[in-house]
């Protein structure tokens, strides 16, 4: 198997463990030191500290997919970028664009960095409430009685 | 079309973030494509190569100077994945400092794609306030 066909198999076996709230899964791309960075924070946090989140977020929402994975793969890692659509309880769907770089030894993830506009994601999803909050007053609105 | 090796990649990724830095808009027009589409995280959209070189100017608003900084540079067959901090100083004085990523495509000693990752809910910290 080519350096490529390791790296693009191993960003796809993260995406699909992480939709599947499989932390055994996610757990097993890792190596032991692992490590991942997150523009929002600007903190590095540990594998298991990332596994714990990952266990943990898999209540949050009802689903979430890491659709339209474009991935290009180098030496010792992988980019992707890809748009994670998360359907939330209320079914409010909230699609977010992101990329994530990678770097792997020994066809184990040991560095994650993750960039992504957490704006956009809150603005998305209020702006998705608010509408379907108003559709709701219209349908209210709709069932008043014609006044006399 | 040609090739590009790794080298060429990561000089023309380089030089494309010096003349940015040094608001070389002449060299950016070089070495983007005619065709060459910016996508930014923030907005969703595409913008042309011109849109995006006509708005340089104003992208600067408020500011006295911005570097790149911190690259780190990968390449692939057809094109790059650049993190960096862009670090700028306000014309108050004031220093901020962005994380980015920026996944680049290139043709022909020319980028022809750039989708630009950062959040923006980092800008208000990064100016130190509101534009002047």
């Amino acid at each position: 198997m080519t350096v490529d066909t390791t790296h693009r198999r191993l960003c796809h076996a993260l995406f699909d463990a992480l939709e599947q709230g499989d932390v055994d899964g996610v757990d097993a791309c890792y190596a032991p030191d692992m490590t991942m960075w997150i523009n929002v924070s600007g903190e590095t946090i540990t594998r298991e500290a990332n596994l714990e989140a990952v266990d943990k977020g898999r209540g949050l929402h009802r689903r979430r997919l890491y659709n339209d994975r474009n991935i290009n793969s180098f030496d010792d890692g992988f980019v992707v970028q890809y748009t994670t659509h998360v359907v939330t309880h209320d079914g409010t769907e909230v699609p977010l664009s992101a990329c994530l770089v990678a770097e792997v030894r020994d066809a184990r993830i040991t560095k994650l960095f993750e960039y992504l506009d957490t704006t956009q994601f809150r603005s998305r999803a209020r702006s998705k409430k608010a509408r379907s909050k108003k559709t709701e007053s219209e349908r209210t609105e709709s069932r008043q009685p014609e006044p006399t | 079309m040609s090739a590009m090796t790794e080298y060429e990649v990561r000089e023309l990724c380089n030089e494309f973030f010096d003349a940015y830095q040094d608001g070389r808009v002449d060299v950016l027009r070089r070495i983007m494509s005619d065709d060459c589409i910016v996508w930014h995280n923030v907005y969703g959209r595409d913008t042309t190569r011109d849109q995006n070189l006509e708005a340089y100017p104003d992208s600067y608003t408020g500011q006295r100077r911005r570097t790149y900084n911190d690259r780190i540079i990968n390449a692939f067959d057809d094109g790059f994945v650049i993190q960096y901090s862009l670090n700028g100083v306000m014309h108050t004085g004031h220093k901020g400092a962005l994380w980015i990523c920026i996944v680049g495509r290139v043709r022909d000693g020319k980028i022809t794609r750039i989708d630009e990752y950062m959040d923006s809910s980092k800008f208000a910290a990064w100016m130190g306030g509101p534009r002047a």
